[in-house]
């Protein structure tokens, strides 16, 4: 992986003038989901590119270790080995991004992937996941656990508090000091936009946690009631391209929660295509969370290939 | 060995990410096409026509220059046949209960549903425009028309009484949306009851489907009869017997000539030209989204024009940025594929927009341009023009499609001077998240309709116009019915055209008048009032007014061009003060000059009595027009409403605007009450009038102008008396004079018409026929109110 975005100094004035009209983006992903239709081999290999951009995912409280194994197996080999071999893209190393679990979870999951003789880093959601209503205090201890059991990503959540309050420094202060925790893992930082209000503060937001130094800004925890939406996301990328053309640092983008279609995975490649281009069509700087996603997309593969449409038993589950 | 070639090919564009092909198989289309043998005719009287002997042209893909069909043309015969079917069947049609209008549009609606994808399919191919704008817009929108319009005419009984379908409709379409422009236009005139011919242009069979589609539905086959043919055509259209109106859709010079040939012709023509539009982008908007408006607007083929685009200074450096980065992603392409913005539109358009760019390099203009095509691609890509010095041509001719002018300004009211610097005056759209700044510009734009925060949005309910040169026929919403309707019991239209009318010397001679020796009784007020006090005529001459007998009554002021000049100018300078009074304050003023009449009325009654007229007619003339003031003070509140409509969340408004400087030409009979029956609801609505009161009799009016010096502002109303056809002359070939009523002789009339085309002002007529003033429904009726205002159509969308 490549080193981390180092962050700015605060600067208030990036997000002091700005305004985004709602009906306005609204409208625009309306539009998007119909401009830009992706259709036979170029679904195939947009669809493989997705699942290569994916972070599979289980955060349940009855997560154990043999589910955890599952998974990571399955991150290891998503697509089934045939219908690589049909495509041709079976020598491609093609599998999920990461696999992302709870904290307490992580050294399953390191476990796993090293028996299974793959080198998929591990995220871990962490920061009082899903509300970070705890003390910062424990907050940034959780973090550092985490790291310490393996993981080489961190899903950290923000306080929804000093951003519907408006306290923009605090909240740039807190994710430095999650940058920090970090090490050397990478910070994802969890905007929970369901919960922010309105889609300025999500722009806002997105800026302070870019200036703070986060590697990727990531729509929703899936766990509120309002996840990862196109509008949302046409607010979050424009500002990470601000971001970019104001420092040169490119800050990768996590939509996640509700997006079980491979068709929605198109749309959302296409979304990134459009926004900021093909740079960031790629698992550095783009990933999915997801958990039902990736079986949608196999089934898609599968009938591509076939030219039928699979049953649930023809593929392997995560 | 196919199999392989599809795995390396999924391997590259795993690396590339590029888009692929996503072709819309448009097999239908030409299976509809064959049907008719590639063969294509007109369709009247619910079937095909396809005489002989006639000359056909090709109807071409405009990207492949494929061959599809071959077009007839139609020649005089045809057009007469076409208006023969639609005349025949209005009877019939006309006189069915709305609801049985109500359920043959419903009908036609489903037929739509259940045929839409020929339809986009078809339209795609022929024009070139992308499929998915004509799938997800038109097509949708084609069958909303329907089905609003049907609604409308299940309650035309109730909710339009008093007014009658026209008769007979001829429409003419330009060759860019001919099938949608086609739809907002015979959905309300059938709905109210007119049948319809259209007049297509050649090689359009989008709209030839649509006919066959309704003609197929049985019974009442000859309500819409489409023809294709050259636009010279038009004027054959107009001149045939038991056509009432024409409507137009096309460039500005082809309907101002249109104009001018139909003058004395048609009883109606609604012209709906030009296709630029605007947008206005200030310092707080979200540039972002305003960048995706200007997309809309110029570069996703939903409108036919190009663009007027004006960027604050503040933002100028980030809008541009932002601008050309989103033009870099814009994807040319074959209209049938569902992945791009923009189609092609033929030779025609591609060359009108070379030669405009060329143009605007050879005055110092930078053009940016994404992406470069070949010059005989049929492809022309979307380009953004800045820096037009602001006196070039290309500043003041009309953008044409798919080009963006871009011009800086610096504060709000330097953004109005420029918006409203040009003789067009279609629709346009304002950026700022300040409300207070939106709707500021909203109402001071002279457009037809204003988007806030939006571009291009449309709904059935929501009417859409112009004013200035794009013209003031409607369509959509309650404005878009009556274009088609008449007030009940209008008389049959007699056509008159006068051949040898001279319109080089109308009313250009200003007959001499002599001294007929003293005034006998009270002397007149004298003087022309303008600008709010008597004052002499720049001519320093007089014309006498005889009484009944014969005898001198005295003598009015001849007035000439240059009184005219002054008196507009006057008017102009009152507009502003007296469009910003609120409703109250006008309604207050008018019930003042009622009660100032009432107090006149003896002197009044005794001016109309020397005229000849009777005691008791005179007294009630006076009565009639204080009851005219009061009225239309009483209706000034009522006006503007706000629409609820589908696609927005969000009101429309429907603002009532007031035209600007009116010109009234008075009629010779009822000397008072014409006058005040025309003068008030020009004033409720906001006007300020220039006036050219009864020749036979003036003085009555020039009674009341001396109550109008103490009570309304200054400008407000302006009396110019003198030699009708002359001031006539002056008032119709003025081009600041925003519209013009003229109730005077037939061949004033035609006049009229013929001159209106200067700046294309909205007038309105009687060709000679007089009219019961004395009656409420010809001397106060609503269709006064309807033609004293213009609509905007104001949208709020909302959301946080």
């Amino acid at each position: 992986m490549s080193a981390h975005q180092q962050g700015t100094e605060l600067d208030l004035s990036w997000i002091s003038k700005i305004q985004v009209n709602k009906p306005a983006v609204l409208r625009r992903a309306e539009q998007i989901q119909a401009r830009r239709p992706v259709k036979k081999e170029w679904q195939a290999a947009w669809l493989l590119k997705a699942v290569t951009c994916i972070d599979l995912t289980t955060l349940s409280g009855d997560d154990t270790a043999s589910n955890i194994q599952r998974l990571c197996y399955k991150a290891k080999y998503p697509i089934r080995e045939d219908l690589l071999k049909a495509l041709n893209m079976h020598d491609k190393g093609i599998t999920t991004a990461a696999v992302c679990v709870y904290p307490a979870r992580v050294c399953d999951a390191v476990r796993a992937l090293k028996a299974a003789g793959c080198d998929i880093p591990v995220a871990s959601v962490a920061t009082g996941f899903p509300a970070a209503q705890t003390h910062l205090k424990t907050r940034l201890e959780e973090i550092r656990l985490a790291v310490e059991d393996g993981a080489t990503e961190i899903d950290v959540v923000i306080n929804r508090t000093l951003v519907l309050t408006g306290q923009w420094k605090a909240l740039y202060d807190e994710i430095r000091q999650f940058r920090k925790a970090c090490g050397e893992a990478h910070l994802k930082t969890i905007l929970a936009t369901g919960e922010l209000g309105s889609l300025t503060n999500v722009y806002k937001a997105s800026m302070i946690a870019m200036m703070a130094g986060s590697d990727f800004i990531k729509t929703s925890t899936g766990k509120e009631t309002v996840n990862a939406t196109f509008p949302v996301a046409i607010v979050m990328l424009r500002a990470i391209r601000d971001f970019f053309w104001k420092t040169g640092n490119k800050v990768g983008f996590k939509p996640a929660g509700g997006i079980r279609s491979a068709k929605d995975s198109l749309v959302w490649l296409s979304l990134i295509k459009e926004e900021l281009g093909d740079e960031w069509m790629k698992p550095e700087l783009f990933r999915i969370g997801a958990s039902t996603l990736l079986a949608d997309i196999e089934r898609q593969i599968y009938h591509h290939v076939t030219g039928r449409y699979a049953a649930y038993h023809d593929l392997p589950m995560s | 060995m196919a199999a392989t070639r599809t795995a390396s090919r999924a391997c590259e564009i795993f690396t590339t990410l590029e888009y692929g092909p996503a072709p819309e198989s448009h097999a239908c289309a030409l299976a509809w096409l064959d049907t008719q043998d590639r063969h294509l005719g007109h369709y009247v009287n619910g079937q095909w026509l396809k005489p002989e002997h006639r000359s056909s042209v090709p109807c071409q893909d405009p990207i492949t220059g494929e061959n599809l069909a071959s077009c007839l043309q139609a020649q005089s015969e045809d057009v007469a046949a076409a208006v023969e079917a639609a005349r025949a069947s209005l009877e019939n049609w006309s006189t069915q209960p709305g609801a049985i209008r109500a359920q043959h549009l419903t009908r036609l609606a489903k037929v739509i549903q259940k045929h839409q994808r020929l339809l986009w399919t078809l339209e795609s191919l022929v024009t070139g425009r992308a499929v998915r704008e004509v799938r997800d817009r038109d097509v949708p929108l084609a069958q909303q028309l329907l089905q609003y319009h049907a609604v409308q005419a299940h309650t035309q009984e109730e909710a339009l009484a008093g007014w009658e379908p026209m008769g007979v409709i001829g429409l003419i379409l330009s060759p860019t949306f001919p099938f949608l422009d086609m739809m907002w236009r015979i959905c309300p005139a059938l709905a109210v009851g007119c049948t319809v011919v259209v007049l297509v242009p050649p090689a359009s069979p989008t709209p030839l489907l649509l006919a066959q589609l309704a003609g197929e539905l049985g019974p009442f086959p000859g309500i819409l009869n489409v023809i294709s043919g050259p636009a010279s055509l038009g004027p054959v259209l107009a001149a045939q017997p038991g056509v009432q109106k024409v409507a137009f859709c096309g460039a500005i010079e082809e309907g101002r000539a249109l104009r001018r040939t139909l003058a004395g012709w048609v009883p109606e023509l609604g012209l709906a030209l030009g296709a630029e539009s605007l947008l206005l982008l200030t310092e707080v908007a979200d540039v972002d989204s305003a960048v995706e408006g200007i997309v809309d607007a110029a570069w996703s083929d939903r409108s036919p024009g190009g663009l007027r685009l004006l960027i604050q200074e503040a933002v100028w450096d980030e809008t541009m940025r932002r601008l050309q980065e989103r033009m870099g992603r814009l994807r040319c392409g074959h209209g049938l594929d569902g992945a791009v913005d923009m189609g092609a539109r033929g030779a025609a358009a591609r060359d009108l927009a070379q030669r405009y760019v060329s143009e605007a390099q050879s005055q110092g203009a930078q053009v940016f341009q994404a992406g470069s095509e070949p010059s005989d691609s049929p492809f022309f890509p979307p380009t953004l023009v800045s820096d037009l010095p602001p006196a070039s041509p290309c500043t003041q001719a009309e953008v044409p499609w798919p080009l963006v002018v871009a011009s800086p300004f610096r504060t709000a009211k330097e953004a109005l001077a420029v918006a409203n610097g040009t003789p067009r005056g279609g629709s346009a759209s304002v950026w700022s998240e300040r409300l207070g700044q939106a709707l500021e510009l909203a109402y001071g734009l002279q457009v037809g309709t204003v988007w806030i925060n939006a571009h291009g949005l449309r709904d059935p309910a929501v009417p859409t116009g112009g004013c200035k040169e794009s013209g003031s026929s409607w369509h959509g919403g309650q404005d878009g019915l009556y274009e088609y309707l008449r007030p009940s019991g209008t008389p049959a239209w007699i056509p008159y055209l006068s051949k040898t009318l001279n319109y080089d010397a109308f009313g250009l001679a200003l007959p001499s008048t002599l001294p007929a020796g003293p005034e006998t009784g009270p002397a007149p007020p004298y003087g022309l009032f303008v600008g709010g006090r008597f004052q002499a005529p720049g001519a320093r001459s007089s014309r006498p007014i005889q009484d009944s007998q014969g005898s001198l009554q005295g003598y009015v002021a001849e007035g000439g061009a240059k009184d005219i000049r002054g008196a507009v100018e006057a008017a102009h300078q009152a507009a502003p003060g007296w469009m910003s009074q609120s409703p109250a304050a006008r309604a207050a003023l008018l019930w003042a000059l009622a009660a100032a009449l009432q107090r006149r009325e003896p002197n009044l009654v005794s001016r109309l009595e020397r005229h000849g007229v009777e005691l008791k007619v005179a007294k009630a003339e006076v009565e009639l027009s204080v009851k005219r003031l009061r009225a239309w003070g009483a209706r000034v509140q009522a006006q503007g409403c706000a629409l609820q409509v589908a696609e927005l969340r969000g009101p429309v408004l429907r603002l009532r605007e007031p035209l600007g400087v009116l010109a009234i030409v008075c009629p010779d009979e009822w000397p008072l009450l014409a006058f005040v029956s025309l003068l008030a609801p020009a004033l409720a609505h906001g006007n300020t009038v220039v006036l050219v009161p009864s020749g036979a009799c003036p003085i009555p009016a020039l009674e009341v102008c001396q109550e109008m010096a103490t009570l309304l502002p200054a400008g407000l109303v302006n009396v110019v008396t003198g030699d009708r056809d002359h001031l006539t002359r002056c008032l119709a070939l003025h081009q600041d004079i925003q519209a013009l009523w003229y109730f005077g002789s037939a061949q004033g009339s035609q006049f009229v018409e013929w001159a209106s085309a200067g700046n294309l002002k909205p007038v309105w007529v009687n060709r000679g026929c007089p009219r019961a003033w004395d009656q409420e429904a010809e001397g106060a009726g609503p269709e006064l109110g309807r033609r004293a205002a213009r609509t905007k159509a104001l949208w709020l969308p909302m959301g946080d």
